[in-house]
């Protein structure tokens, strides 16, 4: 037990000395939480730009045009007067959409024909196009309804049946957790709980091939009790520093940024845990692979977006082949960012999230078990510590 | 350094040089190549399907009559959602909805046929998950495509029951039908979106790290950058030689991967090909050039790697993909003008998807053109008061003399 707190001790004494450590677990961690945020603060896109041609120029036509300029998502940027000048501004990415009107718009709408509208929406940004044909629609629909009505009236029906008769079956869609489809509120929860795994996983596997003096001649040929003793004492500083950052990543930094938290504090921490270990324990066999600095950092650079992606919370795991999803579970982001986005925005309860909490107790064992079997290796780097070229 | 016979200092000795460089580290050769096609293989298989289909729902159905089992067919067979689970009550579909087994719950109420038919409006509801705004959306389109087509029917039944003519009734269902028109990807293919933009984006984030550990080996040894100077000649054809062999690298890399989203992916090529491969290469260029001014900026070249992971790894969000430029705040609407994967990313979807008139897709490129001439200013800057101080350092003391 003492080996394994003296471990423990002095690895916390060694990330705070260390400064590739300390700059990537501390600092690294300090500057993603203000810098990260950054784009999606504004949750919702809002005014997007369309240009309008209108060809029938009447009252009605303007009406609905005004219609939807008064909806918060799209703004009327221009009115043009054919398609072809209109195209250009969406090459030119001055406008986002097309909204044509043709002729005889008001002369078909007072005659009971069906007079459509067209638009071109912009579908090379899924986000703009979402915001412009939800809106546009929307807008048809009431205006579209209202027209029913009143001829339904007009013809001697009474109001509350000619209401029925339009939209006998309504339906209401209820948006759980996310009800403003806010995309920081969306995103930045699993975001952070990617970046607590990168900086703590970097940071890991630095302290791993940054061998210090105390450790780097006797690492060699320990008996198995010893090594397990010095991973289980750096795993237990591992989970004391990530104690105070972890609530920070994900207890303090939503409630700045306005991102709602619905679950409690404690299925959060306890759910912690194993992903801490799991994370500590990847860094130890990453840093027993490649086993120098330098190649850790270089190699794990670039692998963020590819592990924020397998994890099936930006793109569905449903929509990835099977032997992709499986693969996926050997990072703990992907079981963590599922479990703990559904313990604090979804409030649910421990219970729910079984299997991605026992995904991570399985990765925490297995990654500790193979930290302990290769700890023996010497690191390439012995000797005095942040000495950065391989 | 003996001099052979007839090797002449300039570019081809530089690369030639670098070239053996690579050889003796193949883990510089690796980062350089392998890495990045793996990254790129594994974003490749996660995608792979394009269009995410079938995402499971579960149905509360309180009333079990015809127009309910039709409902359910009906949201059954569009493509988006399946119906997967039937529950009993409010709080096991809240349960499947909470352990991730469904994406939503669609609840019809007791005697809804019968109130339909009464005209008493009586509510479908569906509760969907909008956590993930990608699975609501999708799951709500779905539903959102079935149920009023289902409820246009009734409509229709109603009117042709009261004896008006199927066409004139069809017509009067939808007063101010909206034809939209999905400009530029009109299947909505997340591939051609999202992974052709997460592609180059991961690329911006190897060439910059490799970058600064490469020319970080220079930087770190007191007289390689003299030796540098010297084998090329003069400043540029220094430069110029150390960075070719890695443009090279990179673009292959970046060839094979738009081998794939062309070739097998299907993405389209609308626009000019040759102004994509300048694009490219001026977005490789740049990026090299990052990375070597940030080796040569910050000492030792660990510092160099982990700032240029810190201004690279990020950089997706601000590329304006996700979340567009045009919805941004100041900082970061600026932020992403300074990375030339923005600009990159303007260009490629310009070329591919959009297929933008040839007069207005020069900014993008003339903007890449720009970064590479400023930042190929600033490093030779940079170089230059480096020698200076090496001189400076390296050069004897003048003795102070009396002027005769």
């Amino acid at each position: 037990m003492t080996g394994v707190l003296a471990a423990a001790r002095h690895e916390w004494r060694r990330i705070f000395t260390v400064k590739p450590v300390f700059s990537v677990l501390i600092l690294a961690a300090a500057i993603y939480a203000v810098f990260y945020p950054q784009p999606y603060l504004n949750e919702a896109l809002r005014e997007v730009p369309v240009a309008l041609v209108d060809r029938d120029n009447t009252v009605t036509s303007r009406a609905f045009a005004q219609r939807v300029a008064a909806t918060p998502d799209v703004a009327i940027a221009m009115v043009v007067p054919d398609l072809l000048s209109a195209q250009r501004a969406v090459y030119a990415r001055d406008v986002s959409g097309i909204l044509l009107v043709p002729q005889n718009f008001e002369r078909d709408l007072l005659h009971g024909r069906p007079s459509p509208v067209a638009l071109y929406a912009d579908a090379s940004y899924f986000l703009i196009y979402q915001r412009i044909s939800g809106a546009v629609a929307a807008v048809a629909r009431g205006l579209g309804t209202d027209v029913e009505i009143a001829r339904l009236v007009g013809a001697g029906v009474d109001p509350a049946l000619a209401a029925a008769a339009t939209d006998p079956m309504p339906l209401t869609a209820v948006p759980l957790f996310n009800p403003q489809g806010g995309y920081a509120t969306y995103l930045l929860p699993a975001a952070f709980v990617l970046i607590l795994q990168q900086t703590l996983l970097i940071g890991v596997a630095l302290l791993g091939t940054l061998r210090d003096g105390a450790q780097a001649g006797a690492a060699a040929r320990q008996p198995l009790r010893a090594r397990a003793a010095s991973v289980a004492g750096r795993l237990l500083a591992y989970l004391a520093l990530e104690a105070v950052i972890l609530p920070l990543y994900l207890v303090v930094l939503p409630y700045a940024y306005g991102v709602p938290r619905l679950g409690p504090l404690a299925p959060i921490a306890f759910f912690a845990v194993p992903f801490v270990l799991a994370v500590g324990g990847m860094g130890m066999v990453l840093a027993a692979l490649f086993r120098k600095p330098m190649a850790v950092q270089l190699a794990c650079a670039a692998i963020g977006l590819p592990f924020f992606f397998l994890a099936g919370f930006a793109w569905p795991a449903e929509a990835m082949p099977a032997a992709v999803h499986l693969l996926a579970l050997a990072v703990p982001s992907s079981a963590a960012i599922d479990g703990f986005v559904r313990l604090s925005q979804m409030g649910a309860a421990l219970a729910d999230v079984r299997a991605q909490f026992m995904t991570l107790w399985s990765l925490a064992i297995v990654y500790g078990g193979l930290a302990v079997m290769m700890n023996g290796r010497a690191p390439m780097t012995p000797g005095a510590e942040p000495a950065a070229s391989p | 350094m003996r001099a052979r016979r007839g090797l002449r200092p300039g570019l081809r000795l530089v690369f030639a040089r670098e070239g053996r460089q690579l050889r003796r580290r193949p883990f510089l050769l690796a980062l350089s190549t392998l890495v990045p096609l793996a990254l790129m293989a594994l974003l490749t298989a996660v995608f792979s399907a394009g269009l995410a289909t079938k995402l499971p729902i579960a149905v509360l159905d309180l009333d079990g009559s015809d127009l309910s089992r039709t409902l359910v067919r009906m949201v059954d067979a569009t493509p988006d959602v399946s119906v997967a689970k039937r529950v009993g009550d409010l709080a096991e579909g809240r349960r499947a909805i909470l352990s991730g087994e469904v994406h939503g719950l669609l609840m019809l109420p007791r005697d809804l046929e019968r109130d339909v038919a009464a005209g008493r409006r009586p509510e479908v509801v569906f509760f969907y998950n909008t956590q993930t705004l990608t699975t609501g959306n999708l799951v709500l389109r779905g539903v959102s495509a079935a149920v009023p087509a289902a409820a246009a029917g009734i409509r229709l039944s109603l009117r042709t029951a009261r004896g008006q003519p199927v066409e004139a009734a069809r017509s009067a269902l939808q007063p101010v039908p909206v034809q939209v028109h999905a400009l530029f990807n009109p299947t909505l293919n997340y591939v051609h979106f999202l992974l052709a933009a997460l592609l180059p984006s991961t690329l911006q984030v190897v060439v910059v790290a490799t970058l600064a550990y490469a020319v970080g080996l220079d930087v770190e040894t007191p007289h390689r950058l003299r030796v540098l100077r010297r084998l090329g000649g003069g400043l540029w054809p220094a430069v110029a030689g150390k960075l070719l062999p890695y443009t090279i690298l990179f673009l292959m890399v970046l060839g094979a991967a738009d081998a794939v989203l062309f070739g097998w992916l299907g993405l389209p090529l609308r626009g000019s090909p040759v102004l994509l491969l300048l694009a490219g290469v001026l977005f490789v260029v740049s990026c090299q050039l990052i990375g070597a001014l940030l080796a040569l900026v910050l000492r030792p070249v660990g510092t160099a790697i982990s700032i240029a992971t810190l201004l690279t790894a990020p950089a997706f969000g601000f590329m304006g993909i996700g979340f567009p430029r045009l919805g941004m705040n100041a900082f970061a609407h600026g932020w992403g003008a300074l990375l030339p994967g923005t600009w990159y990313l303007t260009a490629r979807i310009d070329q591919t998807v959009r297929g933008t008139p040839l007069d207005l897709s020069w900014r993008p490129l003339l903007v890449l053109l720009a970064f590479a001439i400023a930042l190929g200013g600033v490093l030779g800057l940079r170089l230059e008061s480096l020698r200076r101080r090496r001189e400076r350092a390296s050069a004897p003391p003048v003795p102070a003399r009396a002027a005769p």
